[in-house]
């Protein structure tokens, strides 16, 4: 996910577009990938080289190739988006490209870069997302069984304060900065006027780029990338939810699409009427008559018609009460003698 | 003059008719100053549809009529533009009678003060002839029955009109000096709307000036007699209420009607006070500011009583201008009956400071509330505020002209016992102040 517009953040989608491109080296189609650009930069106006987007300076790699497959972008981008992403509370009018179909056996990574801040990330630079949505969403997916193990990798500025509030299981962290420090870019390109990429990602990618499917290593060596010698900032990892030891976590099952084959030499038959069958349609409980023909009219109803309603009527005691009252009134002021006048 | 009132009963008569057959009838029922939640057409007509469903129309912030209203209307919704127009002259024929007792009586005391030398020597002008007197109440009947806000009020088919009724009903019983009639016409006031409970203390005063029993805290004449009608006051309320139980067999209507005119639930907005404070205030203070907005309307009974205890039907009719201003759902036939009073006091035109801009402040604001409504509601490009500035101008005017009334009521006293030109002690021309 790159969160930030504008062409001076060309960085982050150059950091966004590396990693979908190692991602896809290695083997995970665009069917499985979620891919969230917040701007773009290959057909940006002042691009001085359009249709590209390059990673490093001498424009050495074009990570904007051409089988980019950009599932949100520009304006699409936002934190309910996401949310929405990653909790699986999509309208069902969204095409299957733009959901995360993930069940309890899928291992999800999350990449996310832009510019953020103690607790928040900001989102196409009117709305922030903060660490405990962030949280929140993941325990979540977590009670949904929508993931079984993640792996989320930020590169901000106070990256690691994404992290700290996670609680739910089977989550493993890693950003580029700690609290209170900012993630620096890597170099500028003279020729296009922005820096290319930032420092954390930069050597991601270059550490990326020596993985192939088979490679044996693991997430230790990806907490290695990038000392502070070389990134300024100290990045950071959090593994306490994690119940696997790093050291047995293979970069390939985050990064990568290897899946674990089996070869048998055996034949298993497959039984026809194996383990019993059962109907899907249970019996009607109700009994109901055959009907013929002529009953099927409501004939029956049309003749005897429900009752009309009757109206309301006040009851008899209270019209009694009332005029006996008038009446008492009436013979109170004008005297009873005026009634011999009456009768 | 019975000539003259039926020629003014026929053409109020003929401007409802002709109203209800146009097509301001339903645009006019629907105006919020014309109707309120307490009082609506709507809202009666829903009522006795739930209970023809067999539902009671209580149920529900519905419906908020008494049950003797529900009682009239059953068999007589087919009429109930005919009983709105009885109901209005009925009310126009019981104020012209009662005025016209009230003028006897004060042309009685007049004659009497000035025998007994009561008056100062220069007062000629100030004194009431029967000449101007004749007129007088025709003018009310006239003042109630062509008044706009009337009219609207009874196009707009608001049960205010039978209210007013009752209460017009009572003053007349009182002015005949009926104790029991008085009191049973009251406490049908009471039982429909809460607040002519303050209308009792003048009625008192007025009956207890009329048995020439003096108002001395000491006498005991004086506390038989009140006692005397507080119980039968408060027997006819109680009779009337547990009747009112017989129509539906639940007592769910004291909650909807009382309880709803005390604790303002609803707040659409109307022509008073209570609807935008509540809309802006925290629930938390509600209760506290409930309470407060309605001891206003009652606490003025008493500091009125004893200032205005020689004159009750002032007092009377500043206690309706009060209630009419400070309920808590006033439309705008609280405010015509109020100023259906105000041609009796046509002699203290000469001592009224403020009537140009009083008068000119109501016509204004009663012109500017569908416009500024219609710029919140409908065009969107005005707010609450706006409404809420128009009511509280109006009832500010309202007030000011009460207080103009009072004032020059006052000074027509002090001046008929002091003499017109008042000098101070050095003989310098002086001026009264209300302080």
């Amino acid at each position: 996910v790159c969160t930030s517009r504008f062409w001076f953040n060309y960085r982050h989608v150059a950091n966004t577009l590396s990693v979908y491109r190692s991602v896809k080296r290695l083997g995970i189609p665009d069917s499985h990938i979620v891919l969230m650009l917040a701007d773009d930069m290959a057909c940006n106006p002042r691009n001085p080289k359009p249709a590209t987007v390059f990673s490093h300076k001498n424009m050495e790699l074009n990570v904007y190739g051409d089988d980019v497959e950009v599932d949100y972008r520009s304006y699409e981008v936002t934190v309910e988006n996401f949310l929405r992403v990653l909790t699986g509370r999509i309208p069902p009018s969204t095409p299957r490209s733009k959901r995360l179909l993930s069940d309890d056996r899928s291992n999800i990574l999350i990449y996310m870069t832009g510019h953020g801040g103690n607790g928040f990330l900001k989102f196409q630079d009117s709305e922030e997302i903060t660490n405990v949505e962030l949280a929140d969403a993941f325990e979540q997916m977590w009670q949904k069984r929508r993931y079984n193990e993640l792996l989320f990798i930020i590169d901000t500025c106070q990256g690691a304060s994404m992290y700290e509030r996670f609680y739910s299981p089977n989550i493993m962290a890693l950003a580029s900065s700690q609290v209170g420090e900012d993630s620096l870019s890597h170099q500028p390109d003279l020729a296009i006027g922005v820096h290319l990429m930032d420092r954390y990602t930069f050597y991601v990618l270059e550490f990326l780029e020596e993985i192939h499917p088979a490679s044996q290593t693991n997430m230790n060596d990806l907490f290695q990338v990038c000392p502070k010698s070389l990134c300024v900032s100290t990045p950071g990892h959090r593994t306490d939810l994690f119940q696997r030891d790093p050291q047995n976590v293979l970069i390939t099952d985050f990064f990568g699409s290897v899946r674990k084959v089996e070869i048998t030499t055996e034949t298993l038959s497959l039984d026809r009427d194996a383990a019993g069958f059962e109907s899907k349609f249970p019996e009607e409980e109700l009994a109901t008559e055959p009907l013929k023909y002529a009953e099927q009219l409501p004939v029956a109803q049309i003749i005897h018609q429900k009752p009309k309603q009757k109206d309301w009527h006040p009851p008899g005691g209270f019209i009694l009460g009332l005029w006996a009252l008038i009446i008492m009134v009436f013979f109170k002021t004008y005297g009873i003698k005026h009634m011999k006048h009456v009768f | 003059m019975a000539a003259p009132l039926v020629l003014v009963v026929l053409a109020a008569v003929t401007v409802r008719a002709a109203l209800y057959r146009s097509s301001l009838a339903a645009f006019i029922a629907e105006r919020v100053e014309a109707a309120s939640p307490l009082n609506a057409w709507k809202r009666v007509v829903e009522g006795l549809a739930l209970l023809d469903l067999g539902v009671s129309p209580y149920s529900g912030a519905v419906f908020h009529e008494t049950p003797l209203i529900i009682y009239l209307f059953h068999f007589l919704i087919e009429y109930a533009e005919l009983v709105f127009m009885i109901t209005d002259v009925l009310t126009a024929v019981a104020l012209y009678l009662a005025i016209q007792d009230f003028n006897k009586v004060v042309f009685k005391k007049q004659k009497l003060l000035i025998e007994l030398d009561k008056y100062a020597p220069d007062v000629a002008e100030l004194i009431q002839t029967p000449m101007e007197m004749h007129y007088i109440p025709l003018k009310v009947a006239v003042w109630y029955l062509l008044n706009p806000y009337t009219v609207m009020s009874c196009v707009a088919k608001s049960t205010c009109a039978i209210n007013n009724s009752v209460i017009a009903f009572f003053i007349l019983a009182t002015i005949k000096g009926s104790a029991f009639l008085s009191a049973v016409f009251l406490a049908l006031a009471t039982y429909q709307s809460l607040y002519p409970l303050t209308l009792f203390a003048p009625a008192l005063l007025y009956l207890l000036q009329r048995q020439f029993i003096p108002i001395k805290l000491k006498s005991k004449s004086f506390w038989l007699y009140t006692m005397q009608y507080a119980s039968l006051y408060l027997c006819s309320l109680v009779v009337i209420i547990c009747l009112s139980f017989f129509l539906l067999n639940s007592w769910d209507f004291i909650p909807s009607v009382y309880g709803f005119i005390l604790s303002v639930p609803d707040l659409t907005p109307n022509i008073g006070l209570f609807w935008y404070f509540f809309a802006e205030m925290f629930e938390h203070f509600s209760l506290f500011f409930v309470c407060v907005f309605q001891i206003n309307v009652f606490f003025y009974t008493i500091p009125l009583a004893i200032k205005l205890k020689d004159h009750p039907v002032f007092f009377m009719f500043v206690q309706l201008a009060i209630i009419s201003v400070f309920k808590s759902y006033p439309t705008v036939g609280d405010v015509a009956l109020y100023m259906a009073f105000l041609p009796v006091w046509s002699h203290l035109y000469r001592f009224l400071r403020n009537i140009f801009i009083l008068s000119c402040v109501l016509i204004f604001c009663s012109f500017l509330f569908p416009v500024l409504w219609h710029l919140w509601i409908y065009a969107g490009s005005a707010n609450s505020n706006f409404y809420y500035a128009i009511t509280l101008t109006f009832n500010i005017g309202q007030i000011l002209l009460i207080s103009d009334y009072f004032y020059a009521f006052l000074r027509r006293e002090y001046y008929l016992t002091h003499g017109l030109h008042l000098t101070r002690q050095d003989g310098t021309e002086a001026m009264l102040v209300l302080k």
